[in-house]
């Protein structure tokens, strides 16, 4: 098997499937009980914490456990918007975002909110000038993501913050980071807000969190703790918790080592498909090389992803998420219905070895010209 | 070009003769704050330089904001090229990607062998960014973005980023104290105040179980652990109070329950000061607060000890003191609900002016040197180091 699809979800790392075991087995109590298996709980999970915050450079109190990053998102923009109506009701987000963000904007304008969505320019990155315009004085929430999921364009967050500061020092900015994290080095103290989520490296499914600056109020979306101030009511999940910790830990060894290596693999892909005149490379200069989205235009997309699966090679179309549409980043980004109608996704990992991206090369080829002879 | 991480000292250059002790206790405290990063720390009588791998570098800054003795944090570029084009070229590279419409540059020059002063270096510089990148201005008064160059004798600095450090003295130029912390807001702030001073901190807690739960003892821990920040590893020195509290709550007349106790916590402390070479006791009193801080409290409670009691909060109000514990982020563990020994028992009348006399008659009433010698005896001693609740759970973690 080759498995080339790292971006919609990863394997679980064998460490963190051992974590999950024995804290799944000798951690039985409730971390919020008062007796001593709560507090033999409690204990861990705040270790665990601490673990995260350390290597997030956050504050362990800035952290708010969620299901993974569709409900970061939900809670970072609802919250928001819900816990800043006084201020204004205008929230700015970009065209290359996870579907789960415009799932929620389209709820957050069923409440009476607008959304603006910011440009970006033909390389994919963030129209300065566009989102200075934007800004106003009622604009609550800017969310843009760290890296685009399809086409895994990275945003300048630092310059975006200065920016979005400069027109309205009030204004929160949000990043969904799931696709950054583990994969390039990120300051979380470029944003107010940013989503986060396990299974994307070599994590459980099912945990994500929330960063939240201690300096930034929002309201919960949930509700079932009797404390004041739980963002996030429920009993604490300490064996996906304490698995979330170890997998961060993993993901953030060698994170440039491991970058050098991966754009090594992704030009090796890249200069053989540039053999083919069909086939157009979306990848521009703020390009991650953990993702490489690639236009197949003579073949559709799912019949390519069959093919390749028959030889037990996987890949996606652009996100699991939203599978079977058009890719809309590549549609923000190059404006062109065909090109994003055939793309498909190969997502790498430092896991990925020289030999299986050969191997791939040759199956891809095989497959792509058979199948590029029926059109 | 390579990053680097230039460390300015604030107050330390006046202290002349001691200055080679402050620096290397400075860098000492900077090496072991940063010794998991794989770091080079160097220095020269103005500044010291962290070299590292472009990932630490966030980390690096982020964990000298909480060191005394620094009066700034630049993230800079050093560049052994000292030809004008380079230099200029250098600058332009650095500030392509900041948003900005006025601008100034200054130059340091301590190279004096350079062909061109520094003002004129500045103006080199200057005029080649305005060629280069449309939609500038230089405003030398109120510039929005401020380039600093420095030439050295056989490299450029660039500045580029620059936070504001703490200030203060390296911690353990002063030597050691002990602080009195329990779990409330004021001690752990008490305890910030005076490492900022130079002092290095270990801590006494005194717990009552089961009086006092193991929730209130892992609060003091997290607290000690926020401390750790400022303070290097902490040693926590937990006595158990049980029976002393009890003993005083069955025979001595209840409003003068709060002011016995404070004078056990007092002798206790003076004698763990005195094993740890701690040559003062520090605590979070703030005169007024409550019955066993009035003047006249103080002073019943700090007569049964010879060495010196530093209050650094005497004369802050409360609200003074809940910023700056929110400052240093104790504040949301510090309210946390937990009885801890100063809360349980507490009579409905205390004394507001207890007299030294009554104090010293009551007290005949228990046999309270046997029992401090007791307490002592439990004492348990915690490390309290940066991450060292992580290591514990290194296996699964």
């Amino acid at each position: 098997m080759i498995y080339l699809d790292y971006s919609a979800t990863t394997p679980v790392s064998y460490d963190v499937i051992d974590t999950i075991n024995k804290v799944t087995k000798e951690y039985i109590g409730n971390s919020n009980s008062l007796h001593s298996l709560g507090v033999k709980s409690s204990e861990l999970l705040k270790s665990a914490t601490d673990q995260i915050a350390s290597i997030l450079g956050v504050s362990s109190n800035e952290i708010v456990y969620t299901s993974g990053a569709t409900e970061s998102n939900n809670l970072a923009l609802i919250g928001t918007a819900l816990a800043n109506r006084k201020k204004g009701n205008h929230i700015i987000v970009s065209k290359l975002e996870h579907p789960s963000i415009y799932a929620i904007c389209n709820y957050l304008e069923s409440l009476g909110f607008e959304i603006s969505y910011v440009k970006n320019d033909s390389e994919g990155l963030i129209d300065f000038d566009d989102l200075k315009r934007l800004v106003r004085e009622d604009t609550i929430l800017v969310s843009i993501c760290a890296v685009n999921s399809e086409v895994g364009i990275r945003q300048p967050l630092k310059m975006i913050r200065q920016i979005v500061k400069k027109e309205n020092f009030g204004t929160l900015i949000h990043s969904d980071m799931t696709q950054a994290i583990g994969k390039v080095s990120v300051n979380l103290h470029d944003v107010d807000l940013a989503s986060i989520s396990a299974h994307k490296i070599y994590g459980p499914k099912g945990i994500g969190l929330l960063y939240k600056n201690s300096n930034v109020n929002i309201v919960p979306i949930m509700y079932g703790s009797s404390k004041g101030g739980n963002l996030r009511p429920g009993t604490p999940p300490l064996p996906l918790i304490a698995a979330f910790s170890k997998a961060i830990r993993l993901a953030n060894v060698d994170l440039e080592k491991r970058e050098r290596f991966i754009t090594l693999l992704n030009e090796k892909i890249c200069e053989q498909m540039k053999k083919f005149p069909h086939v157009v490379i979306n990848k521009t200069k703020y390009s991650i090389p953990h993702i490489l989205n690639i236009s197949f235009m003579d073949v559709m997309p799912e019949t390519l992803i069959h093919a390749l699966e028959k030889k037990e090679i996987y890949v996606g179309t652009n996100t699991a998420c939203s599978s079977g549409e058009l890719s809309t980043s590549v549609m923000a980004i190059y404006n062109d219905l065909e090109r994003a109608k055939h793309t498909i996704r190969i997502s790498l990992s430092f896991m990925t070895t020289t030999d299986e991206v050969n191997k791939f090369l040759t199956i891809l080829t095989e497959e792509y010209q058979k199948l590029a002879k029926l059109h | 070009m390579q990053k680097i991480v230039i460390i300015k000292y604030g107050e330390l250059s006046t202290k002349k003769d001691n200055l080679n002790f402050f620096l290397q206790t400075l860098k000492q405290n900077i090496q072991e704050l940063l010794k998991d990063l794989e770091v080079t720390v160097t220095n020269d009588f103005g500044r010291m330089f962290v070299e590292s791998k472009e990932e630490n570098f966030l980390k690096i800054t982020e964990r000298l904001q909480k060191v005394f003795g620094i009066h700034e944090i630049i993230v800079g570029y050093r560049d052994s090229s000292l030809d004008l084009n380079d230099i200029c070229n250098q600058v332009l590279s650095l500030i392509s990607d900041k948003d900005f419409s006025t601008f100034k540059v200054e130059t340091k020059r301590s190279n004096k062998k350079f062909p061109l002063t520094s003002v004129e270096v500045s103006k080199k510089v200057g005029s080649f960014i305005l060629k280069n990148k449309a939609g500038l201005k230089v405003d030398v008064k109120n510039p929005e973005l401020l380039v600093n160059l420095e030439i050295r004798k056989t490299e450029v600095l660039y500045y580029g980023e620059r936070i504001k450090g703490l200030g203060g003295y390296p911690v353990g130029t002063l030597g050691k104290g002990l602080l009195m912390l329990s779990g409330g807001i004021d001690s752990p702030v008490a305890g910030f105040m005076a490492i900022k001073r130079g002092i290095k901190l270990e801590a006494i807690y005194f717990e009552s179980p089961p009086h006092t739960s193991i929730q209130a003892k892992n609060k003091v821990k997290m607290l000690a652990e926020k401390l750790v920040d400022y303070n290097g590893a902490l040693k926590l020195h937990v006595i158990n109070f049980t029976k002393i509290q009890e003993e005083i709550l069955k025979n001595i007349p209840h409003e003068y329950l709060i002011t016995i106790m404070r004078r056990m916590m007092y002798r206790i402390s003076a004698i763990i000061a005195s094993r740890r070479n701690c040559h003062i006791l520090v605590n979070g009193e703030s005169i007024g607060q409550v019955a066993s801080q009035t003047l006249t409290s103080m002073k019943c409670i700090n007569e049964v000890v010879k060495i010196p009691v530093i209050r650094p909060l005497a004369c802050f109000d409360k609200l003074e003191i809940i910023a700056l514990a929110k400052k240093i982020d104790t504040y949301e563990t510090s309210i946390l609900p937990y009885e801890d020994c100063c809360t349980i028992f507490v009579p409905d009348h205390p004394v507001i002016n207890p007299s030294i006399q009554k104090a010293q008659e009551y007290e005949k009433l228990i046999p309270y040197e046997e029992l401090i010698y007791e307490a002592i005896k439990t004492e348990e001693v915690i490390n309290i180091d940066k991450l060292s609740s992580i290591e514990k759970y290194r296996d699964i973690l």
